[in-house]
């Protein structure tokens, strides 16, 4: 076990290396003008040359991105061209609220998944169908309609919530609890879909295998087939399904983000990339890489505890 | 087994009763527990606090939290004392004096005084940016006494007055100037203090008042909290829900706030929308040099009809990129070009183009409703309309780099020199191709040397004809600033010319 | 797939194709009509949009429908039914060319690295690491600047963006089937890896990716939505996206701009998810003709009515079929009749599709969910299992099974949880059936598996069922079927599956433990020899019918019927009935 995590982590690291210098290449080919952005429409062209050659970018990309390498592995991720605040603090400042908007919404996805799957596969017949149905209700609105829509009527109209985030500093945890609730719903709902469909096809075929009969003819109750031997055996599918959500998600907390205000780090993603915040882009990058690595490494230990034969590979 | 699915079933079930417990809290203004306190839904971020980082309207409103300005513009629109008590220019307006108040002291107990004033005005000639052009005609800053500067400037500036009461004329305190926490933590001698552990860069900015300030009737609130909010929804919702006391919003939200019971400032207008023709030299497109080609733009469009769609009614149709505060105005050029296609037709086939002409303008995300029916309007002339998509954040490289014929934008208006700085003179960004004009070029010199009155604007409103009658633009209306606020909290009036009320203007209901 | 649902599947499969499965499940054919709906409207929607989609009535915005407008106009007065309808063709398409394009580049390089595992695996993998973790918003906004804001670029770049996930569900579905015996019979029998992934990987790999398609095809659309609203889209195309955001900015004066494209992708990205369930439950299946019969649950009547009977098992004209799509059932256990006492072994002896498996698993009360019991009934120690309503008292046999009634399956390997170790798949019935603790449990099962032959009975508890060869398993499966000392023992094919040194010794392992625990047996083979060594009776099954029935020795050396005639002269030539056709074989026992 611990070879594989220390293998896994490894190709992590190589993973990460590969991913920011592709991103600080895309960065700069991508034709922005970053100076110009940063010093606005009433700047000389002088001032605009003054101002990218002060941000090096008259300089060969190697060798600013050997730099950057330089100044990150020494824990100096630089600060924003744009806010001057430095990027590490800002990333710590807001990585926490979307990991926490995603954690939750993921858990709450899995729990609702695995729940409607079961019944829709246990049951069959009307109520597999009605939950078939039921489950695409969170694809028909887009994600910020939804949003929008859980505002008015949970914020505004019926006043459970606020209508943006009340998250700070000095606030109690109960801000974070109402600020987050609206955005893990919204969340929720979209996502459950995907889950519970591979889910309950997973179950099925879980349901259909020999040894669920084996099972039942040894007097082993429904439930417990259900819930120790057929989940357990279905669960590297649905932790697949997950994890794929769980990166999805990390783009898609964008939107939420912007509509309910929620200070967390994917409305600073996509300013950063828009404006060509070069050192804030490349922090956010690296957050992600690990985090996804990180995720992609449990469930793969996951997996490993659940299924015994996936050990031995 | 069973246990499972019952603690599934309740750790769904129990957080959606805590949350629904903790429901007291939603709705509150925080103003509560502290006092007097305001709360404003911001459209942007403010990017950096230093003082030489302030921006025009929106931008500038939370820099008069922590910052005063030498000079301070009224909810008239005249400028009063501030920092400043007196001011006078010489008879060759290139030496401005200033007296200065001797009772003033910045947040960090440095006090205010000449040498202040000199550090400041002249790191922001060194590293402004945004609004060098503030201080570009500064010279020099001549300290005489502890209470007295002067200020050479190279040549007359009609606007350097107005621009200290904007970015160019706000203190910060000389230790704080130039350093790298300036730009996170402003320290000026401003009404409020920014209270750091309450405060979400990029979030909620968070000021307390600032004990023995020295203008007290300056000073409406205990605690002032910007919350940045980029969607309009979010702006809404965040009013709606009671959480922020007055923010901006558009045309298309003016109804649900209306009807929500918020009040909106009436008349307050700051922006044009409209084409700023680049090529007149006809560089990219041969046809924008004829002059007949331009004016056959202004005829085809119907700003009547674009107003009623594109601002629900809340606009009015122009001609004219001067103001009708900016002493340029001329009431009568808004019938310069009435909607007219045939005269359209005429005016292209006499240049030599019967068969119609095509125009390349720029397009913002979220512009394509509007420009699908200018299109249409145009197209009933002849003229083709065809949208390029633009990013906020390319624009302005591309367009310094002549990359467009033409741009479709809202400008602010303002006093008469600073749009002329802004959009005709020959090295700024709005006229990247660099057209000049002799006659215009002699206006626009005449106009330097005058002082404010009737004389500049005389010499203002035959700018503005040249450039109304030349079609160096085709301006479709000024757009109402929609600004809702909670008139049983804030009481608010307009600021001219600024797209969002200054803090002062904000006082508690009474 | 076992014997049991071949036969399920056979009575379904012998009158319809997938595709006539597929149009009679309710939800496929309303998918499947919703969808091909929407793609007429795609493709003939020049014909039925009156107006150009950018084409803008100045004046006329947020009209409502009439006046040559069916549903009103957007807040540029342009036609909302001919944006909807123009933009139709455009999204599918895009939203196609984005799954298309992750197809392409997941699914083969999927089925390689799973079929193959090895450096290729490792590559994949490693890729597909690489790319799921590229941060998806800034990849697509740099392409956008880039290559220009194009719906058609931003769907490619997403599509190669999602690949890793069809690459990841394709090399988790490969790598199941690769393991499954028909493989290695496949390639047994020479076949090539080709046809090997093509015919047998590709078919169980179908169901997923089909799953997937229909989920990324709604998630490109999202995506477009997205990539609207942060103002990053593509502006001067018609999309849902751009109508729903266009609706979205003007919610306040015109919500219903919102509904119309939310309703279109609601209906598309629904139907697809939809279809894709019944195109998955089509092919591979799993759903039902008609409502199941639940499991587990009472039955109002007859709560085990005890009926008078002289034997431990009763079998009186047992009826079982399978539903057909068309009404029908496909009787395939036709009116069965038999006895068996305590202590004695009674052979069911058939060709396949005789029926016996179907018997046995009846008195199991363990056919597949679509089984009826149409007629008859069966008689366990003086009380009817069968029930009123075409099925069994599932109440009264949950009672019943692994505890007085056991089963002996066919396929060792299979039959055991994967995921759990023996010990545990072991003792866990036990301790509720028997209501012993977990000690005495295991007391209990090392003590079984050393008598049903295991040498380490320690190891093997804490092995899993990977870990032992088949006769190991197999018997496991024995000493967990006696566990809890049980009347009656129904044995599927208990030794067809094992190598044939192997058979012996689990031969002669049953009849030591029939003789020893003096067990009544139902042994269902087609082995006559087996047969011969362990049934006391035997009943010669032909097509659902019992055709003949006695004395071991009197059928197998006397048959009266043709059939039995038959089948007792296909034996091995040149070998006298009732001498063992196995002969044992020294050596450790496996």
């Amino acid at each position: 076990m611990l070879t594989f995590i220390v293998k896994r982590v490894l190709s992590g690291v190589v993973l990460l290396a590969v991913i920011c210098a592709l991103t600080y290449a895309l960065l700069f080919a991508s034709g922005l003008d970053i100076a110009r952005n940063l010093v606005g429409d009433q700047a000389t062209p002088e001032q605009v040359a003054q101002r990218a050659r002060e941000l090096g970018l008259d300089r060969p990309l190697v060798e600013r991105f050997a730099e950057w390498v330089a100044s990150a592995l020494s824990g100096d991720l630089g600060t924003s061209w744009f806010t001057a605040q430095p990027v590490l603090g800002t990333i710590s400042a807001r990585l926490p609220v979307t990991l926490a908007i995603i954690t939750v919404s993921i858990v709450v996805v899995a729990l609702l998944a695995v729940s409607i799957a079961t019944a829709a596969a246990m049951r069959g017949g009307w109520i597999d169908r009605a939950v078939q149905i039921g489950s695409i209700v969170g694809d028909i609105l887009p994600n910020f309609v939804l949003a929008l829509l859980l505002v008015i009527l949970f914020a505004i109209h019926w006043q459970i919530f606020p209508a943006i985030s009340t998250i700070a500093p000095d606030a109690p945890f109960s801000a974070w609890v109402e600020s987050l609730a609206l955005p893990v719903i919204a969340i929720v709902i979209g996502g459950v879909t995907g889950s519970t469909q591979q889910f309950r096809s997973a179950i099925i075929g879980q349901l259909e295998k020999d040894y669920v009969r084996t099972l039942r003819s040894r007097g082993v109750g429904e439930g417990e087939i259900l819930f120790a031997h057929v989940l357990k055996n279905a669960a590297p599918a649905g932790l697949t399904v997950l994890s794929l959500q769980f990166v999805g998600m990390l783009g898609g907390v964008v939107i939420v983000e912007e509509i309910f205000a929620v200070p967390g780090i994917g409305s600073t993603a996509v300013s950063a990339t828009t404006q060509g915040d070069v050192p804030l882009v490349m922090g956010v990058v690296m957050t992600t890489v690990v985090l996804v690595v990180l995720v992609n490494l449990l469930v793969d230990i996951v997996n490993g505890w659940l299924n015994p034969k996936v050990r031995v590979s | 087994m069973k246990f499972k699915k019952t603690a599934a079933i309740a750790a769904v079930l129990l957080p959606t009763l805590l949350l629904a417990s903790c429901g007291g809290s939603a709705g509150e203004n925080a103003g509560g527990e502290q006092g007097r306190s305001l709360t404003i839904g911001m459209l942007g971020d403010v990017t950096s606090w230093a003082s030489e980082d302030a921006h025009v309207g929106h931008g500038l409103v939370p820099m008069q939290a922590p910052y005063d300005s030498l000079l301070r513009r009224d909810a008239q629109g005249e400028l009063q004392p501030m920092l400043a008590t007196d001011w006078s220019y010489d008879e060759a307006r290139t030496a401005l004096t200033l007296e200065l108040r001797d009772d003033v002291t910045f947040s960090d107990g440095v006090a205010f005084d000449a040498e202040a004033v000199k550090a400041n005005l002249e790191h922001f000639k060194d590293d402004a940016l945004r609004q060098a052009s503030q201080l570009a005609a500064l010279d020099s800053v001549e300290v005489v006494d502890s209470d007295t500067v002067v200020l050479h400037l190279s040549e007359p500036d009609p606007a350097l007055e107005l621009n200290l009461s904007q970015a160019a004329g706000l203190m910060a305190s000389p230790e704080a100037v130039g350093t790298a926490e300036a730009d996170t933590v402003p320290v000026g001698s401003g009404p409020y203090v920014m209270e750091v552990e309450s405060t979400v860069a990029g979030s909620r900015i968070v000021f307390t008042a600032r004990d023995d300030y020295w203008a007290p009737e300056l000073q409406q609130y205990d605690r002032v909290e910007f919350r940045v909010l980029e969607d309009v929804s979010a702006r809404l919702n965040a009013l709606q829900s009671g959480q922020v006391d007055a923010t901006i919003l558009d045309a298309t939200t003016y109804d649900q706030a209306a009807g929500a019971g918020f009040e909106i400032l009436e008349d307050y207008q700051t922006d044009w929308n409209g084409f700023t023709l680049f090529d007149r030299d006809g560089e990219l497109n041969p046809a924008l040099a004829d002059v007949r080609v331009r004016q056959a733009i202004n005829y085809a469009v119907d700003r009547e009809a674009l107003v009623e769609q594109i601002e629900r009614g809340h606009g009015t149709a122009t001609t004219q990129p001067f103001g009708p505060e900016s002493g340029a105005y001329v009431d009568e050029l808004d019938d310069r070009y009435p909607h007219d296609p045939e005269r359209a037709r005429e005016l292209l086939a006499e240049a030599g183009y019967p068969d119609g002409v095509t125009l390349t303008v720029t397009m913002l995300p979220g512009w394509d409703g509007m420009q699908a029916a200018i299109r249409q309007q145009l197209s009933e002339a002849g003229i083709t309309l065809t949208s390029e998509p633009v990013q906020f954040a390319n624009m302005f490289g591309d367009i310094a780099q002549k990359k467009y014929e033409a741009l479709h934008f809202n400008l602010f208006q303002s006093e008469a020199w600073v749009n002329v700085q802004q959009l005709l003179v020959e090295n700024t960004l709005y006229n990247p191709f660099g057209s000049t004009d002799p006659e215009l070029t002699g206006l626009i010199d005449e106009l330097q040397s005058l002082s404010s009155g009737e004389q500049a604007d005389a010499v203002a409103q035959q700018i503005n004809e040249f450039v109304v009658e030349n079609a160096w633009f085709v301006p479709l209306y000024r757009l109402d600033q929609v600004i809702a606020f909670d008139a049983e909290r804030v009481e608010v009036v307009k600021q001219p010319q600024q797209a969002f009320p200054s803090l002062y203007n904000f006082a508690p209901a009474a | 797939m076992s014997n049991t649902e071949l036969v399920a599947l056979a009575s379904m499969r012998t009158r319809t194709s997938p595709l006539r499965r597929l149009l009679t499940n309710p939800l496929g054919v309303v998918s499947v009509t919703v969808l091909g709906v929407i793609v007429l409207v795609a493709v003939f929607a020049p014909v039925i949009a009156p107006f150009g989609p950018n084409f803008a009535e100045v004046g006329n915005a947020f009209a409502g429908p009439g006046d040559g407008h069916l549903l009103g106009t957007d807040s540029a007065g342009r036609d909302v039914w001919s944006r909807l309808v123009s933009s139709t063709q455009l999204t599918l398409l895009s939203a196609l060319l984005c799954a298309g394009v992750a197809i392409a580049i997941g699914l083969p390089t999927g089925l390689i690295a799973g079929y193959y595992g090895g450096l290729f695996d490792g590559i994949g993998n490693w890729f597909a690491g690489l790319i799921m973790s590229l941060p998806g918003i800034i990849v697509l906004l740099t392409a956008r600047a880039a290559f220009g804001p194009s719906v058609w670029i931003t769907m490619i770049v997403f599509g190669i963006l999602i690949s890793p996930s069809y690459f990841r569900l394709t090399r988790t579905a490969v790598q199941s089937a690769r393991n499954e015996l028909y493989v290695d019979a496949a390639r047994v029998a020479g076949l090539s890896d080709v046809r090997i992934i093509a015919r047998h990987i590709l078919s169980v790999v179908r169901a997923p990716i089909i799953l997937q398609t229909a989920i990324i095809c709604a998630v490109a659309i999202g995506i477009q939505n997205g990539m609207e609203f942060l103002g990053i889209g593509d502006p001067l195309t018609a999309t849902w996206g751009a109508m729903i955001n266009d609706g979205f900015r003007n919610i306040y004066t015109a919500p219903q701009l919102v509904f119309w494209p939310a309703l279109t992708i609601g209906l598309t990205t629904g139907s697809l998810v939809l279809l894709g369930n019944a195109i998955r439950d089509a092919l591979e299946g799993g759903s039902t003709v008609a409502a199941p019969a639940k499991r587990g649950r009472r039955t109002a009547a007859s709560a085990s009515v005890p009926v008078s009977s002289a034997h431990l098992l009763e079998v009186r004209g047992l009826e079982t079929g399978y539903p057909r799509v068309d009404g029908s059932t496909n009787v395939v256990v036709k009116g069965v009749s038999f006895a068996v006492d305590r202590g004695e072994v009674l052979g069911i002896v058939g060709e396949s599709g005789s029926g016996k498996t179907q018997t046995a698993f009846s008195i199991l009360g363990l056919l597949p969910q679509s089984a009826r019991i149409v007629g008859g009934e069966i008689v366990f120690d003086g009380r009817r299992i069968t029930s009123g309503d075409a099925g069994v008292d599932q109440g009264a046999l949950a009672a019943l099974r692994g505890r007085r009634i056991a089963y002996i399956p066919q396929e060792p390997m299979s039959n055991l949880d994967p995921a759990f170790t023996i010990g545990a798949q072991l003792t866990r019935p036990m301790v509720t059936g028997l209501r012993i603790s977990r000690a005495e449990a295991q007391r209990r099962a090392l003590s079984l598996l050393a008598r049903v032959g295991i040498p380490d009975p320690a190891r093997t508890m804490r092995a899993y069922p990977h870990e032992i060869s088949g006769g190991m398993a197999q018997r496991v499966l024995i000493a967990g079927a006696v566990s809890c000392d049980p009347d009656l023992i129904i044995a599927d094919e208990p030794t067809t599956a094992l190598d044939v040194t192997v058979q012996a010794e689990v031969l002669e392992l049953l009849r030591e433990m029939q003789r020893e625990l003096g067990m009544a047996v139902v042994v269902v083979s087609h082995n006559f020899g087996l047969i011969a060594d362990l049934a006391d009776r035997v009943v010669v099954m032909r097509e659902g019918e019992i055709v003949e029935e006695g004395a071991v020795r009197d059928v197998l050396r006397h048959p009266q019927h043709p059939y039995s005639q038959q089948l007792l002269a296909s034996t091995v030539a040149g070998r006298k009935p009732l001498t063992p056709l196995l002969t044992e074989t020294e050596g450790s026992a496996r």
